[in-house]
């Protein structure tokens, strides 16, 4: 299969930018393009404008900063040659077609024979593209379609051609899957493809039903977000932040290439919206939109008053109950059943979503996972149209969107397609999905490069058994698929650690040791852990239980030890938040397979106390290992701000700059692809001869002249009135346990030493009313608090 | 009381670059040294090198690049024969003022009849606190916390102290910044400035050689043309988050050198030189370590006293502006006049490369009163870990 090792991304707009970020991330020689300027020598200056605006990004494109370096800026007057050796070109200039053609036309003399050619528009004709394309290349040329943002937004849109060849497809797909970490979802080339199409009619049809039911914007808001399983921001707030010019752009595109779908009517900017763009607020980036901020009020456009109130409406109480109903059928029922005008906003939504989902899935998508995926990654839905449809009962919600297709409450008079009433359960079924075009179910794509995710993001329909039990409790579950590699998976909320999860560590280690080559730490969903957990914790405080909480965090200390020192390798599989306890396991294991979007930290301070799960012990471990002769205060005062501020590393490659995942760490960009190489390493480790780690009783450490190096740092953050007086505390216990002690600086200590240390620290702070307080709030918040 | 006096015959100083990013980023602090002390030498065609008694060179963190004697590495750098000695002091900012004073002292003694006091600094290459920090543990009680006390928390204490409003501190920042501009332009520098010419060697990737980029910078790179109230008010408090100090009413970090050559009574008359100024007096004091800006409040008395003058015989005050908090601090605290003290701009707009700060406003000085015409002028300022220094020279142009 080609390799790809560098890639061209034409146009550094806010998309080809972000995507230029994104191959540098995966450590891929990226040069990207933009007109050469008309004044000055550097004649590719705005490419590099574009470059040095990524580090300002929010969130931020870049996993690392030192990505930047791989980041080349070049303009098409001067560096169109450099094509020649590139393996893929991303074009992601404005959408219109004849400047995309144009720009076609000028590249194609100047890439390689085996040069890939893609296109990133968002709606655009991939076909009328190709067919402006020589015949050569036109074998190699296909839409890829990134969405915005596209470090995290998960989906790609792959869109072939007639003439796309499928091996390239195939290689591409592969390469954006695990290289990119991206959820591939194909699609027909149909105008603004599935994600865009499905998505921006959902938007349309919430603002038609808005105005209908004479709701207000953060009505809707409350109503269209969290509580039906979309992203906080939800509609109209989303609008906003996506810019209300954009938005009207794509339903204009909408309205142009659409002319024959039946709900093209709808396809039109409101007049609201019209008067919102014209007067220059555009949303987030002119910072007034829909919402703007006043002071420290947002406030929200309301259309009967003609101006901007204080945002807050909410979900009616009994909405609110119809929301929490056990079973999604009894919601979709009880809000169908429902005069409440916000019930009733809530079935039209559903409703007119599923009916065109119903109707334009043939020609948009092959099957309904495609479809259903290109929502979940495309919008961050955590299910589908047709998931949400199939969970509240296929055949009844269909009776009921076609009797108010018969009553013409619906916004289009089709009738659901056959298919519809002819599937038993819905589209998702255990041998795949539904495609209604080869009218059978089809199922997941059979792709190599999918055997590297055991288990894949689950459809509705899918359950996974992961594996074999070894052994089961409330806490944990050891399991294995016969290859020698035992995973332990929390079951505890949050993946928090309790006392019977320290236990069962103990526990899944000993059998591992006596059964299997090595053991993985992987949870089936994100997060990884929350850390420790604190309601036990403080329970035992608040009855006076010294005694008894001392033994807790000597047997969490015991844990991180055990990790450290079983004889088989332990593999840590870290996605998503990796937080105190979580990051502190690990630091004990031999080797970390962490997803690129992996959080990990010891945010101990938040809650008044000091990591003493041995994470303080490694620290000073770590600093131990530098050279005799270099100064270890740099690295020291590093680790310190990094503890002591409760920093949280942004990305997997970021932690492996903090120090907190090694050098050995792998950084997988796939998530679903982090258990398969955890497995790969751990047996790799186990195959290569592992020798656990020798107890380390040299541990050099700082000593006095550290901790007095790092109090200098805290009495002038504290005189700056930076830090409150209790974290002046904590961090001047931080500085004495990663220092050892108050001994002279270059002694040498072992590891029960700064274990020691850590406990004692840890439950002297532990004591203090303003520690308690910090666990309190957060356990009440989910918050911290600085007192 | 000493024997003869002693005068200063010539004073000149390298522009001033800005720390980490300016011209003189990758140049050594040893190289500038040399070059402003040949400068001098130079300047005396009448000088038999041999005849140099010592060299005092003031250097506040005097080690790596500027390490290792640094007055003696650049006096042979120089090219000076071995004969001549060289001694590096250091009293943190005072480093070059305290080294004029001393260099005057062996004169006024009767021990030597020329001598070289200069000062080099590099924070692009040392930084404030030296590479290698160790604090002493026993500073962290109540008496002594103030030692660990960063300079813009003593600079903070001593704008609550003195209620120095961020406003006003905002404006004094951009009033040196429009006298530095003004004083480059009108050329009021060029007297005393000796430019040095960088040379970086460069890795050229694609001829597989080094490219050698030569300049040689002639004005000072720190005043800004494009600062404004407005700007300087949009700046975050640097050291305390409720205080009033920012990056924008703060000296900035700095790189450069300088030297002045003084003679007694005796080689005055024996070369019949016409000198710029006479030696006054000198005077150095402490102060609690916490208000370590207020330092000049009680050095300029002491220095005034000894040379049996008041405030108003002074035509020019060179007060280093360390922070626009103390320096308004001190002005107010013994009512100096504001049209006096650093007419060309101060440390805020030029730089302040600490142990060369002495010895580069100290020729600021002299060539101003030679142009101007006035008669006293003085050097002052603040200390780190609670001193100010006053030194006071006379003008005899």
């Amino acid at each position: 299969m080609k390799s790809i090792r560098k890639v061209a991304v034409l146009g550094a707009g806010v998309m080809g930018a972000q995507i230029a970020a994104h191959m540098a991330n995966a450590g891929l020689e990226t040069l990207l393009f933009e007109l050469p300027a008309n004044e000055g020598t550097d004649k590719s200056a705005a490419a590099r404008k574009a470059v040095a605006g990524l580090k300002k990004l929010k969130p931020p494109p870049l996993a690392h900063p030192a990505a930047l370096r791989h980041i080349e800026p070049a303009n098409y007057e001067e560096h169109l040659p450099a094509l020649a050796d590139c393996d893929l070109v991303i074009e992601a200039i404005a959408e219109k077609m004849e400047w995309k053609l144009d720009l076609f036309h000028k590249i194609t003399p100047h890439l390689g024979e085996g040069t890939w050619l893609a296109s990133n528009t968002s709606g655009l004709s991939i076909q009328k593209m190709a067919d402006a394309l020589p015949d050569d290349l036109q074998a190699r040329f296909c839409g890829v379609h990134f969405f915005n943002p596209p470090r995290y937004m998960h989906l790609v849109e792959l869109i072939p051609t007639q003439k796309t060849d499928p091996t390239m497809l195939d290689a591409l797909e592969t390469f954006l899957t695990t290289r990119m970490g991206k959820g591939i979802v194909r699609a027909k080339d149909t105008p603004n493809f599935i994600g865009n199409r499905i998505g921006v009619f959902s938007i349309l049809a919430t603002m038609h039903h808005t105005a209908r039911f004479g709701l207000s914007f953060d009505e809707v808001d409350a109503l269209t977000g969290t509580r039906i399983g979309r992203p906080k921001s939800a509609t109209y707030r989303t609008a906003d932040v996506v810019g209300l010019d954009t938005m009207a752009h794509v339903i204009h595109t909408m309205s142009a290439t659409l002319p024959d779908d039946p709900w093209h009517d709808y396809f039109q900017v409101p007049g609201w919206l019209q008067k919102l763009i014209d007067a220059g607020a555009l949303g987030q980036k002119t910072r007034c939109g829909i919402y703007r901020k006043q002071g420290k009020t947002i406030e929200v456009l309301d259309l009967e008053k003609g101006d901007y109130r204080p945002s807050g409406k909410g979900v009616a109480d009994e909405v609110k109950a119809m929301l929490k109903l056990d079973t999604p059928a009894e919601q979709m029922a009880a809000l169908r059943a429902s005069d409440h005008p916000q019930a009733q906003f809530l079935w039209a939504c559903f409703r007119d979503l599923f009916h065109y989902c119903a109707c334009q899935l043939e020609a948009i998508a092959d099957t309904a996972r495609d479809l259903d995926f290109a929502i979940r990654w495309g919008y961050g839905w955590k299910l589908g149209p047709f998931e949400l449809w199939q969970a509240a009962g296929w055949k009844t919600v269909a009776g009921w969107i076609g009797e108010d297709i018969e009553a013409g409450k619906t916004m289009a008079a089709t009738p659901l397609p056959d298919w519809v009433m002819a599937l038993e359960h819905g589209p998702h079924a255990p041998d795949g999905s539904y495609s209604p075009a080869r009218q059978q179910f089809i199922d997941r794509s059979s792709l190599p490069v999918y055997r590297r995710q055991p288990y894949p993001d689950p459809l509705i329909s899918e359950r996974y058994s992961y594996g074999e039990t070894v052994f089961e409790n409330d806490a944990v579950r050891l399991w294995h698929e016969g290859d020698g590699a035992a995973v332990l998976s929390f079951k505890t909320k949050m993946h928090t650690i309790s006392r019977e999860v320290l236990d069962s560590i103990h526990q899944a280690v000993n059998v591992a040791e006596q059964d299997f080559k090595t053991l993985i730490l992987w949870q089936t969903e994100e997060p990884f852990s929350a850390g420790a957990d604190l309601s036990g914790a403080l329970a035992a405080l608040q009855a006076g239980e010294i005694e008894a909480f001392t033994d807790m965090v000597d047997r969490f200390q015991q844990t991180s030890q055990r990790l450290r020192y079983s004889s088989i390798p332990v593999v840590s599989a870290p996605r998503g938040l990796a937080l105190g306890g979580g990051c502190e396991f690990t630091m004990h294991c031999d080797r970390v397979v962490a997803a690129l979007e992996t959080y990990i930290g010891l945010v101990e301070v938040g809650v008044g106390l000091l990591p003493a799960g041995g994470g303080l012990k490694e620290i000073a471990r770590r600093l131990s290992a530098l050279p005799e002769n270099v100064d270890p205060f740099p690295f020291l005062q590093r680790w310190f701000e990094t503890v002591a501020m409760g920093k949280v590393a942004g990305s997997a490659l970021e932690a492996i700059d903090l120090g907190f995942l090694g050098a050995c760490s792998k950084v997988v960009f796939h998530p679903h692809e982090v258990l398969h190489v955890a497995r790969q390493q751990g047996l790799f480790l186990a195959e290569a001869g592992y020798t656990p780690p020798l107890p380390d009783r040299h541990i050099r450490v700082a000593g006095k002249t550290g901790i007095a190096n790092l109090k200098l740092v805290l009495v002038n953050m504290l005189e700056g009135h930076f830090i409150s007086e209790h974290d002046f505390e904590i961090g001047s216990r931080i500085a004495e346990v990663i220092c050892g002690g108050e001994v002279e600086a270059g002694e040498r200590v072992d590891e029960t030493w700064l274990l020691d240390l850590e406990r004692k620290h840890f439950v002297e702070l532990a004591q203090m009313p303003k520690t308690q307080e910090r666990i309190a709030h957060m356990l009440k918040t989910g918050k911290p608090l600085r007192n | 009381m000493h024997i003869q006096q002693a005068y200063i015959v010539s004073a000149l100083r390298t522009p001033v670059g800005k720390a980490k990013k300016g011209f003189y980023r990758h140049t050594r602090p040893d190289d500038l040294l040399a070059h402003v002390i040949r400068g001098v030498v130079e300047a005396n065609p009448w000088l038999d090198p041999q005849q140099i008694g010592d060299v005092i060179a003031g250097c506040a963190m005097p080690e790596a690049e500027q390490g290792i004697n640094v007055a003696r590495v650049s006096t042979l750098l120089a090219g000076l024969p071995d004969q001549v000695p060289g001694v590096t002091i250091n009293r943190f900012c005072s480093s070059g003022l305290q080294a004029v004073a001393m260099a005057a002292d062996r004169i006024r003694l009767g021990e030597a009849d020329v001598m070289i006091a200069c000062g080099t600094e590099s924070m692009s290459m040392v930084p404030m606190m030296g590479n290698k920090l160790a604090t002493n543990p026993a500073i962290f009680t109540d008496e002594n916390v103030a030692i660990a006390y960063g300079m813009g928390i003593t600079a903070e204490k001593v704008a609550q102290k003195w209620q120095v409003s961020r406003e006003d501190q905002d404006a004094f920042a951009l009033r040196s910044h429009q006298r530095a501009l003004a004083a480059i332009e009108a050329g009021h520098f060029q007297a005393e400035t000796l430019p040095y010419t960088v040379r970086h060697s460069l890795p050229d990737l694609q001829n597989g050689t080094v490219r050698i980029q030569e300049s040689t910078p002639a004005v000072d790179e720190g005043p800004r043309a494009d600062t404004s109230l407005e700007k300087l008010a949009r700046l975050r408090p640097a050291f305390d988050a409720r205080g009033s100090v920012t990056a924008g009413n703060s000296s900035q970090t700095s790189d450069g050198a300088g030297a002045l050559l003084l003679v007694s009574e005796k080689v005055l008359k024996a070369h019949n030189l016409e000198p710029l100024a006479r030696f006054v007096s000198f005077s150095v004091a402490g102060v609690p370590p916490e208000i370590m800006g207020i330092g000049p409040v009680e050095a300029i008395p002491r220095a005034l006293k000894q040379a049996g003058l008041s405030q108003a015989d002074l035509d020019w005050i060179e007060l280093n502006e360390a922070f626009a908090a103390q320096s308004l601090a001190v002005i107010r605290q013994l009512e100096l006049d504001e049209d006096k003290v650093n007419p060309l701009g101060g440390a805020i707009a030029l730089g302040h490369p600490l142990g060369a700060t002495g010895a580069i406003r100290s020729a600021t000085l002299l060539h101003g009163l030679a142009r101007t015409g006035g008669r006293y002028g003085m050097v002052t300022m603040c200390i780190g870990t609670g001193m100010g220094a006053a030194g006071i020279f006379e003008n005899l142009r």
